[in-house]
C-alpha cells in the first residue's frame, strides 16, 4: 500500500506489518509519534499486540528483553537520553542473545538541550553487542525494519537490532512510501521460532553467574553471532529483493562506484544527500562515488577492504565524535583499510545537533577533503544564521574571559 | 523538482499547509516531501516550512535554499525571507493588496505575486481565536502556481478538510478565491 506519512508513523506501520507482538515503550521527542501510532492501531484492532506502558526506558528494554525470552516478537522505540539511559539493558539484551528489534530515532544528547539530529546517542552504545543499522530514507526505514526481524532471529545470529533514523529529517518528514501487507511481509518473514523460552512448566535460571572459566567462550559466542550476521544480512536483502522487488544495499550501499576515482561515504539521511553532491560533481567532470555505511555493526570490514582499493582519496562524513579522538565512522573506516588499501582518508564532522548540511557543502568539503586542502579532522560549518554568528561571537567572548583570569592570577 | 518555502508566523498553518501541498500532490503519484524547521512550537513565533515535488524518488533532505516558490504569509516577514534564500528564477508570492505589494516589488526591486489571503479569510468569515485562516486561501494559490493539483482536486480536497470542521461554503470560497486571485507586479511597476 502506498501511503505518504512520517517515517515515525511508517516505523510504527512495519512493525505492524512485522506482526510484532509486543511493544513495551516510553515516550521521547523525537520517538514519540511510533508509539502513539503502535497505540493507536492496538487500540483500533489493527495490530495483535500487547502494549506495556513503563516508567522509565531502563524498564522498557527490561521488559523488551522479558517479552522476547517467553517467545514472543518484540520491538521498541526511543531516543538520545532515552536509549542512555538503557544503556545497561543494552548490555544485558546482547547478552542473553534476545533477537529483539528497536528503532533508534537519533538525537542529540545534552546539555547544552538539543532534541535534533545527530548521531552522538547510538553511537554511543556501540560496543554493547546490538546490531546496528542506519538508514537514508522513508522507503528503507520501512523495509529495514521489517528486514531486521529476519537478520536478528536467524538462529546464528540471536543479537538485538537497532534500526537508526535521522531525527526529524527523517522521523517527522512527511514522504510518500510503500508499506507491504501482513499477508505480503508473511512471504517473506515467518514466524519467529525460539531456539528455548521461558516456561513455567520447566523452571529453569538463565543468566546466573558465569565465572571466569566459562565467560570468555559467551563473549566470543557474541562476536561469532556478529560473524555470521554478514552473511545474514546480505541474504535479507537479496530475499528482500526477490520478494518485494527493492534494494538498498546490505552492509553497505555504493552510489556510481564503478569508475569512481574520489569517495565519499556516510551513513543516515546524509548519504542521502551525498548522491545530490555526487551528481553535481559528476556533472563538473570529476569521477566521485559515494560508498554509504548501511550497517555499523556488524562493521562491513571485507566490502571496505574491496571497494576502496584503488582509490585516489577518500571523505568520511561523521554526525557524531568520539571525542578526544575523531568522528567514528572515520576510525572504523582507517581500522578496516589498515594493511589492506593504501588510500589518504579524511573526515568532515558536520549535522551536529540537527545542523542543516546541503549537498553544496558536501561538494565543495568534498573536493577540499581530497585535493588535501583540509586537515585529517574538519568540523564543517553550514548555512550560516544570525543565531549561529551570535552563539560563535559568545563563545569567542567566553574564551577572551577566559583568557583574561589566566593573566589575573 | 518543484521545491517551495513558506514564511509564516505560528498559528497562521505553514506547517499544515505544506502537507496538504503534499497530499496533493501525492494523489497525483507525484513523489513529495514536507517539513517545517523543528524549533519551539509557539503562537506568532517566525515558522518556516518547507515542500518537494518530484517525478523521481526526492534524495535532497536539507531545508529549501532556492526555492522555486518563496511563500510570505505575513508580510512584515518579506525581508526575512529573502534573506534565507531567493534567486533570480525564484516567484516570491506574499500575502499583501495591490498597494502593498507595489511597494513591496520597489523595496525589493524584483516582481512580487500577491494574494490578499487575509482579506479572502476574513470575507469568508474564516477565522480561529481572532486569526485569520489564511492557510485556506494559500492552499489554493500554491496547488495553482506549482501544478500540485487542479481546482476540482483543490476543491475536493478543501470539502474533506470543511467536513472535520463545517462551514464548507465558506472553506470553497476561500480556496477558490486563492486559487483563481493570484496576482503580479512587476519590478518598476508604479504604485497604482
Amino acid at each position: 500500500m502506498r501511503v505518504l506519512e512520517t517515517g515515525n508513523h511508517l516505523i510504527a506501520l512495519a512493525a505492524e506489518a512485522s506482526r510484532v507482538e509486543v511493544v513495551p515503550a516510553y515516550p521521547i521527542t523525537p520517538q514519540t509519534q511510533i508509539i502513539e501510532k503502535v497505540a493507536e492501531l492496538i487500540d483500533e484492532g489493527r495490530m495483535n499486540a500487547e502494549y506495556i506502558p513503563v516508567e522509565s526506558e531502563h524498564s522498557a528494554c527490561a521488559a523488551l528483553v522479558s517479552a522476547s525470552l517467553t517467545g514472543a516478537r518484540a520491538f521498541s522505540a526511543t531516543s538520545a537520553h532515552g536509549l542512555a539511559y538503557m544503556h545497561e539493558m543494552l548490555h544485558y539484551a546482547a547478552g542473553i542473545r534476545v533477537p529483539v528489534v528497536m528503532a533508534n530515532v537519533n538525537r542529540a544528547l545534552g546539555p547544552g538541550w538539543n532534541i535534533w539530529c545527530d548521531h552522538q546517542d547510538s553511537i554511543s552504545q556501540r560496543d554493547t553487542g546490538w546490531i546496528q543499522v542506519y538508514v537514508a530514507g522513508h522507503q528503507e526505514a520501512v523495509d529495514t525494519l521489517i528486514q531486521g526481524f529476519r537478520i536478528t532471529e536467524d538462529h546464528s545470529v540471536l543479537l538485538p537490532l537497532m534500526v537508526n533514523l535521522d531525527a526529524f529529517v527523517l522521523s517527522h518528514t512527511y514522504m510518500d512510501a510503500e508499506v507491504p501487507s501482513r499477508e505480503d511481509v508473511d512471504r517473506y518473514l515467518p514466524p519467529y521460532k525460539p531456539l528455548w523460552k521461558l516456561d513455567p512448566r520447566l523452571p529453569v535460571t538463565h543468566g546466573s553467574v558465569v565465572y571466569p572459566a566459562d565467560f570468555s567462550e559467551t563473549r566470543e559466542s557474541m562476536q561469532l553471532g556478529h560473524k555470521n550476521a554478514r552473511e545474514v544480512i546480505r541474504e535479507a536483502a537479496r530475499e528482500f529483493e526477490d520478494v518485494f522487488g527493492r534494494r538498498h544495499g546490505d552492509l553497505v550501499e555504493g552510489y556510481l562506484l564503478d569508475d569512481a576515482e574520489y569517495l565519499v561515504m556516510a551513513m543516515g539521511s546524509l548519504s542521502a544527500e551525498s548522491r545530490v553532491a555526487i551528481d553535481r560533481l559528476r556533472e563538473s567532470g570529476v569521477k566521485a562515488g559515494l560508498l554509504r555505511v548501511r550497517f555499523f555493526r556488524p562493521f562491513p570490514t571485507e566490502e571496505l577492504r574491496t571497494l576502496c582499493r584503488d582509490r585516489a582519496s577518500i571523505m568520511v562524513i561523521d554526525r557524531d565524535v568520539s571525542y578526544g579522538m575523531e568522528g567514528a565512522l572515520f576510525s572504523e573506516v582507517k581500522a578496516a583499510l589498515y594493511g589492506h588499501a593504501d588510500v589518504p582518508v579524511r573526515n568532515l564532522i558536520v549535522g551536529i545537533g540537527g545542523r542543516d548540511v546541503t549537498y553544496e557543502l558536501i561538494a565543495d568539503m568534498a573536493q577540499k577533503a581530497w585535493n588535501g586542502e583540509i586537515g585529517d579532522v574538519t568540523w564543517g560549518d553550514s548555512h550560516t544564521t544570525e543565531s549561529h554568528r551570535v552563539t560563535r561571537e559568545m563563545l569567542c567572548e567566553f574564551d577572551r574571559l577566559f583568557e583574561s583570569e589566566k593573566e589575573v592570577r | 523538482m518543484y521545491q517551495i518555502r513558506v514564511h509564516g508566523l505560528g498559528g497562521q498553518g505553514a506547517v499544515t499547509l505544506m502537507t496538504w501541498l503534499a497530499r496533493a500532490g501525492y494523489d497525483q503519484g507525484m513523489h513529495v516531501q514536507a517539513f517545517p524547521f523543528f524549533g519551539a512550537e509557539r503562537r506568532g513565533a517566525p515558522v518556516m516550512a518547507f515542500f518537494r515535488m518530484s517525478d523521481d524518488p526526492i534524495d535532497l533532505r536539507s531545508q529549501v535554499y532556492l526555492p522555486d516558490l518563496l511563500v510570505v504569509m505575513s508580510p512584515d516577514l518579506t525581508g526575512t525571507a529573502i534573506e534565507e534564500g531567493i534567486d533570480e528564477m525564484s516567484k516570491l508570492l506574499v500575502n499583501a493588496g495591490a498597494e502593498l505589494a507595489a511597494k513591496l516589488s520597489e523595496r525589493f526591486e524584483r516582481e512580487v505575486y500577491y494574494l490578499d489571503a487575509t482579506g479572502i479569510a476574513i470575507k469568508s468569515g474564516l477565522e480561529i481565536e481572532g486569526m485569520p485562516m489564511v492557510n485556506i486561501p494559500f492552499f489554493g494559490a500554491l496547488a495553482s502556481l506549482s501544478g500540485a493539483a487542479g481546482i476540482d482536486e483543490v476543491m475536493q480536497f478543501i470539502d474533506e478538510v470543511a467536513a472535520k470542521r463545517g462551514n464548507r461554503e465558506a472553506y470553497e470560497e476561500a480556496g477558490r478565491a486563492g486559487f483563481e486571485g493570484v496576482q503580479r507586479v512587476s519590478a518598476g511597476q508604479k504604485v497604482p
